[in-house]
């Protein structure tokens, strides 16, 4: 539990639509479930962090959400990606890789300081 | 885009609230149960499954909270639930409620019915097309005929050809006929107008057209354009009154259309009419002679150019024209243009007393406000409590600001709604006083911007107060459990409101002097000697002629008429006296003419003196009750034929023979205007001197005059001056119903008493005064509420003090003189203040004043008594309770 990370704003909305970016249309659990899988359980996602994540996407056209069938067949909420969300994806995964390298080079062992 | 989508779903969320609960609830139990049964097929038992399942999710109810703040305007929500709260909670207090209401009520409402005025008159656009960029051209001298010289029409020549920044430079002559109608006959005021008049004013036609240059020089048809009041009044909006003819003194003339509704300057016109009405407007005369002035200007400013740019070129012309024709420029008088925008001539005698009235009554808002904010202050030391329990329960700072601000709007927007109410009351009382100075009082209204302003006070008000409320601070949630007092912050509402209340006294005294200054002026004004010698005097000006159309044979038949008139109104019973003369007491000469005095001349750089020129028949003194100084009064033996005779008023003979004997001394009139005139430049005797009279109104100072026998010149104009033994004003029908059988057609307008027209001077005074000490009044109110409130929140605080003094030995006396000296500390503070400020304040309004100093020593004495009895009454309240605090109650608590 140690090690477990809270969710940064804004990354949350990178892996949800990663997530069903390659996974398809998931309901909200499938979606934590991913989530916290793909991070091997450092990240713990509670509804509330998650849910009106999910809606502000919706809000902003990103996914799209409907009631459906879950594979067990329990009625679920499957959110899907949009065509302006899969843009939204192209767009943040850039920023976030250009964000990263930058980061990366700013903490970098310290070679030139000086 | 996103943006917007995002707060559109936002907007429909909070709309749809119920179905996305449901919705919502929904979804989250599927996220439940599908995480349940992921734990149970791991292997634990279903409660376990279940437990482990609700830990992971963090809170279903915050989750749905979160939610909802994401889905709908959560702030909308939480305000509506301010607002619901706040007012709940002033209906709670309703004690408190309707003193702050009331109070914010008549701050609020004074000022917005007076902004509503100053917007109105001064500060709105005109109606006119692009009318910043009107300006209007004033020549001027010194002297008093000198304030405004209208134009010749060879100096508005002059400009057009020489100051290229004024774009379109148009005429306007003031002119006076009788309109005959149906059954009646009016007196109309009409504007000679060139046809590019409507073009620079930027006016548009409401029906019909306007003139043109078409219509201007001689061999046009006269054609006439109604202003949209006179249409409306006199026609009743008749649309096809355009194309209809009607008789302007004996000419017949086509109205052809109406123009669209504007203030009318510089005087109140019912018509606009091409030049060609008046053959003397297009005469040779007036064309060429320079000092021929009877035009007023009016220009456009070209495209591009400033105002400074027009007042340079308009001064190079005017020198120009004054070193190539010095003969028509009196250099003694220093004449001299003014060029102003026209907005700024429209506001210019309404000014002074409008930001005035703002002033006076921003100030009532001032201490409404701080009224306000002490009974704020005084409930918020009782609701500290609940403000405590609720940041215990987590609500955070701001949220408790935003909850005072809150209540506060509401409490200011009900006072702005009861202040609309007030203003709107008490508009058309100042619409009435705004039409005494200025033409744009038909422009006044409670429109959007006003009450615009209203809502923006408000809110203002709303935030001050607001910023005056303290918060409990964190970690005093002790003091709950403990029910202790806490002082420090008692003391610093104490402070604050001490503030207040010396401000309150403070302000209160500037408004009560300068009420003071208002009032004594009124009196003043009152009090002046009119010149003559009784009220029971009725004054009916008679026109019997048009002035443009004069031939001796009419003019013998106009003065048998009059002669009949006044001999039937004399035979009315109580008449004692009846005068006739071209010009009625009291009122301003038809005529100023330069003037001089045989073997006088005036000494090198002063100004040539001038004089009114008045005519007057042998009973006309007698009737007004003008004094006779010196000499006789004019007798039948004045005759045309006979030698030519004068009466002059003190001020002349003054002016022309100081320390000397007037009598059989010789005047004449002189200056270039007189060919104009029929009057001759002959040598008159003087044979009478007489009393001034206050022609000017009762402020103004009495201006020169000279009579001449109403039989010895053309009656160019002429009225009846009625004196009766009393009540005068009953005689009015009667003398009236003569005057109409003699001449039919004669409008008659202005029949009025000496004293109506002493009241002339003194009404808008009066209604002044009255405004500015019902503020007043108002303020010494509200300043004594809010002294006898701080000193009660003081006795309350020091009830555990005041008690342990009683005990100590301290009688009721005591206790009494120490509330006393604590309040009049305060007091005499704000009117130390007060009075420092008020003389400063009152320097601004001298202009107002007359007969008393700004700083009128009587008046501040009196204010600064009155405001110190008020303060010391109300003192007197919260000392008389202290003095009967019970000790063994109060240490107790």
């Amino acid at each position: 539990m140690a090690d477990q990370l809270d969710v940064k704003q804004g990354t949350l909305t990178l892996m949800v639509l990663r997530t069903l970016d390659v996974l398809g249309p998931l309901h909200g659990y499938g979606i934590a479930r991913r989530i916290e899988e793909t991070s091997k359980n450092r990240l713990a996602l509670n509804y509330g962090t998650l849910y009106p994540a999910l809606l502000k996407l919706e809000q902003e056209g990103f996914v799209r959400a409907e009631w459906g069938e879950s594979e067990n067949n329990r009625r679920a909420k499957f959110y899907a990606l949009t065509r302006a969300g899969r843009k939204q994806l192209a767009r943040e995964t850039r920023d976030w890789n250009r964000t990263a390298d930058l980061i990366a080079a700013f903490l970098a062992p310290r070679r030139e300081a000086r | 885009m996103r943006y917007l989508r995002a707060v559109l779903a936002r907007i429909v969320g909070f709309f749809t609230k119920n179905r996305f609960d449901d919705d919502l609830r929904d979804e989250l139990l599927a996220h439940l149960e599908m995480e349940t049964a992921e734990n149970i097929r791991r292997g634990m038992q279903p409660d376990e499954a279940r437990r482990k399942a609700l830990l992971a999710s963090g809170g279903l109810t915050a989750a749905a909270e979160a939610v909802r703040e994401q889905r709908g305007l959560p702030w909308l929500e939480s305000i509506v639930a301010d607002i619901t709260y706040a007012l709940r909670a002033l209906r709670h207090s309703p004690a408190f409620t309707a003193v702050v209401v009331i109070t914010l009520a008549l701050g609020i409402g004074a000022n917005t019915a007076i902004f509503s005025v100053v917007r109105g008159v001064l500060l709105k656009p005109l109606p006119h097309h692009d009318g910043n960029r009107l300006i209007y051209l004033r020549q001027s001298a010194d002297g008093d005929a000198g304030a405004n010289l209208t134009f010749s029409v060879p100096e508005v020549r002059d400009f057009r050809a020489g100051a290229p920044s004024l774009g379109g430079i148009a005429e306007y002559s003031p002119w006076f006929g009788t309109l005959l109608g149906d059954a009646d006959a009016i007196r109309i005021a009409m504007g000679l107008v060139t046809g590019n008049y409507f073009e620079v004013m930027g006016l548009s036609a409401e029906l019909g057209r306007l003139t043109l240059p078409s219509d201007d020089g001689i061999g046009v048809p006269p054609v006439m354009v109604l202003t949209h009041e006179f249409w409306m009044k006199r026609f009743g909006g008749d649309p096809s009154i355009v194309g209809k003819q009607v008789h302007l003194d004996g000419t017949s003339v086509t109205i052809i259309g109406v123009v669209q509704p504007a203030p009318s300057f510089p005087d109140r016109m019912d018509a606009l009419l091409n030049m060609v009405v008046s053959p003397h407007h297009t005469s040779a005369f007036m064309l060429e002679n320079r000092s021929h002035r009877m035009t007023e200007v009016v220009a456009r400013l070209a495209p591009g150019a400033t105002l400074d740019q027009a007042r340079t070129e308009v001064a190079a012309v005017y020198a120009r024209m004054r070193g190539e024709h010095a003969e028509a420029y009196d250099a003694g008088s220093h004449p001299q243009v003014a060029v102003l925008p026209l907005k700024e001539a429209l506001g210019e005698r309404a000014r002074l007393t409008l930001w005035l009235l703002m002033g006076a009554a921003a100030f009532v808002l001032i201490i409404s406000a701080a009224n306000v904010a002490n009974l704020t202050l005084m409930r918020g030391a009782r609701r500290e409590h609940e403000l405590v329990v609720r940041a215990a329960l987590g609500a955070g700072s701001s949220r408790l600001r935003r909850l005072i601000l809150v209540e506060n709007l509401v409490l200011t927007l009900l006072g702005a709604v009861g202040g609309v109410a007030i203003a709107t009351g008490g508009v058309g009382l100042l619409t009435s006083l705004a039409a005494r100075y200025s033409p744009r009082a038909s422009e006044i209204r409670l429109d959007g911007a006003v009450l615009g302003f209203t809502l923006a006070l408000s809110g203002a008000l709303a935030l001050l107060l607001s910023l005056i409320a303290t918060l409990p601070k964190e970690g005093t949630f002790a003091s709950i459990s403990a029910g202790a007092r806490r002082l420090t912050s008692t003391l610093r509402k104490q402070r604050v409101q001490r503030a207040l209340v010396v401000a309150q006294v403070a302000v209160s005294v500037v408004l009560l002097a300068g009420a003071g200054l208002l009032t004594r002026t009124m009196i003043r004004l009152s009090d002046v000697n009119s010149g003559l010698r009784t009220d029971e005097v009725l004054t009916m000006p008679v026109p019997l002629l048009n002035p443009s159309r004069m031939s001796p044979a009419a003019d013998a038949e106009t003065k048998q008429l009059y002669e009949r008139m006044r001999s039937e109104v004399r035979a009315l019973p109580g008449v004692i006296e009846v005068g006739v003369g071209s010009t009625m007491p009291l009122r301003k000469s038809l005529i100023d003419l330069e003037v001089k005095a045989d073997g006088k001349s005036p000494a090198v750089g002063e100004a040539t003196p001038r004089a009114g020129l008045r005519t007057a028949n042998p009973e006309y003194f007698r009737a007004a009750g003008i004094p006779l100084l010196a000499g006789r009064e004019f007798t039948i033996t004045d005759q045309p034929g006979s030698a030519k005779v004068v009466i002059i008023n003190q001020t002349l003979a003054d002016k022309f023979f100081p320390g000397e004997n007037a009598l059989g001394k010789r005047v004449a009139w002189t200056g270039e205007v007189l060919k104009f005139t029929p009057f001759s430049g002959e040598w008159r005797t003087i044979v009478g001197v007489v009393g001034n009279t206050q022609d000017g109104g009762l402020e103004a100072r009495p201006l020169p005059v000279v009579f001449m026998p109403f039989a010895q010149e053309f009656a160019v104009s002429g009225g009846l001056v009625i004196r009766a033994d009393h009540n005068v004003a009953a005689l009015k029908s009667a003398a009236e119903q003569v005057v109409r059988r003699i001449a039919p057609t004669v409008p008659l307008e202005n029949v009025l008493t000496v004293s109506q027209i002493k009241d002339e001077s003194v009404s808008p005074v009066r209604l002044n005064a009255a405004l500015v000490s019902s503020f007043g009044i108002l303020a010494l109110i509200i300043a004594a509420v809010g002294i006898a409130g701080a000193l009660a929140f003081s006795v309350n605080a020091r009830s555990a003090e005041i008690g342990i003094r009683m005990s100590l030995g301290a009688d009721r006396g005591r206790v009494l003189r120490m509330i006393l000296r604590e309040g009049g500390a305060l007091l005499a503070m704000g009117l130390v203040l007060g009075v420092i400020g008020a003389s400063f304040a009152t320097r601004v309004m001298q202009g107002l004043l007359f007969g008393v100093a700004p700083t009128d020593p009587a008046t501040f004495v009196l204010v600064t008594v009155a405001m110190a009895a008020v303060g010391m009454f109300a003192c007197w309240i919260p000392a008389l309770r202290a003095s009967n605090i019970d000790p063994a109650i109060s240490m107790r608590l």
